[in-house]
């Protein structure tokens, strides 16, 4: 068990007992109203146990153990804690498209964050949403010929990423190169680095398919996970899910992995939004904070 | 779409998010500390409505908060409580400007 460190043991005392105070003070000055609607919440359908934590919010006694970050040097200014706490007053309680406001608040956040520029809107057009979850996908077939026995640099990329297999289709562009000689670096990190977002369920796609396609196709975007704070840059290489899946988007597994999101029961939310990169500047894979 | 709070959208956690995060703490620390502020300014905020409103309506907000519905409780204290939305700001501000005392105390 680490030691605390006696700045956060002095608030933590001086906090817990400011706020036990303060409800102390609101259930007694207020017992009445408290009193009617304990008496009444079957009646109201208090959600009890939701119903009462907002309205006495409790102190949690211990940190939580959601935020696994972990700490190289505790006096560094550490901007994945502003990123996830800003995050988190802003997005809503459940998995949502997000208003105009939250997509610019929140772009707003990330861009002081990363130091790229990001949006959720980009030349008139935006996704069905920006903030969704986020399923497994396989790796794609980067050119003619390509499949899982060639598709590895190192052994050790292959003993990571080998169980997920390649999918027996190609990408909704085909493929990312003209062949294994001619590939370029940017389009072996596209394949490593890509996203399937549902561009058929764009707002105006069905107006103008092939202008949504083209704006589409290896479009790089911002792929956060809000509860660790992890950014990954990726193409979108691919269109998907299914809207029945009940996700909004799929990651390659290099994205997967470093995001550190699972599919099934287990799936979580990720934010992406459009980077807005005219000049092809900002790489693609993992953002330090650096 | 739903906020956590009904009133999420007055509150400015810049300033104290900075200070405790140059405190000597651990990320989970400061992660916790936030929590706390968060849990003050929740207090603070629900103190002070329930003592601008008459017996009926505290029970009237009290059921808006526990089914957390924004709007609704929005609608019922714009009607009962006059401007308490700038109220309720400055609760905010005023519970924020306490605890970032107090983290400058700590630190000095």
């Amino acid at each position: 068990m680490p030691k605390k460190s006696v700045h956060y043991q002095k608030l933590l005392k001086k906090w817990t007992k400011k706020h036990a105070n303060l409800q102390k003070e609101i259930f007694e000055k207020h017992k009445d109203a408290f009193d009617w609607l304990e008496n009444n919440s079957k009646q109201i359908a208090v959600g009890s146990a939701a119903g009462l934590f907002l309205l006495t919010n409790p102190i949690i006694a211990q940190i939580p153990n959601e935020f696994s970050t972990s700490i190289s040097n505790a006096q560094t200014v550490d901007k994945k804690v502003f990123l996830i706490y800003d995050l988190k007053s802003i997005l809503p309680q459940t998995v949502e498209p997000l208003t105009q406001t939250q997509e610019k608040e929140i772009a707003q956040i990330l861009e002081r964050t990363f130091n790229i520029p990001v949006t959720a809107e980009l030349a008139g057009k935006r996704l069905n949403t920006s903030y969704g979850y986020i399923g497994q996908e396989q790796h794609l077939a980067r050119y003619p010929g390509d499949n899982m026995f060639n598709h590895f640099e190192k052994p050790e990329e292959a003993e990571k990423y080998w169980k997920y297999g390649m999918a027996p289709g190609l990408g909704a562009w085909r493929y990312f190169a003209d062949s294994k000689n001619s590939m370029t670096e940017e389009e072996n990190l596209s394949e490593k680095y890509y996203i399937a977002v549902q561009t058929f369920l764009a707002p105006g796609f069905e107006l103008n398919a092939k202008e949504y396609v083209d704006f589409f196709k290896f479009r790089k975007m911002l792929v956060v996970n809000p509860q660790n704070g992890k950014a990954v840059v990726a193409v979108i290489g691919d269109a998907g899910p299914a809207k029945w899946t009940g996700k909004s988007l799929g990651g390659s597994p290099e994205v997967m992995q470093y995001l550190e999101r699972a599919d099934g029961r287990q799936r979580g939310p990720v934010l992406y939004f459009f980077v807005d990169d005219p000049e092809n500047k900002t790489p693609l894979g993992p953002i330090s904070y650096n | 779409m739903k906020t956590k709070h009904f009133y999420t959208h007055l509150i400015e956690t810049t300033d104290i998010t900075l200070e405790i995060a140059q405190l000597n703490v651990t990320s989970k620390e400061r992660v916790h500390l936030l929590s706390l502020v968060e849990a003050n300014i929740h207090s603070a905020v629900v103190s002070m409505v329930l003592s601008s409103l008459e017996p009926h309506d505290k029970k009237i907000f009290l059921q808006n908060l526990s089914i957390n519905e924004h709007n609704k409780t929005w609608l019922h204290l714009r009607q009962k409580a006059g401007n308490i939305e700038e109220e309720i700001k400055k609760t905010i501000d005023d519970t924020i400007s306490e605890l970032l005392k107090d983290v400058r105390k700590v630190k000095s």
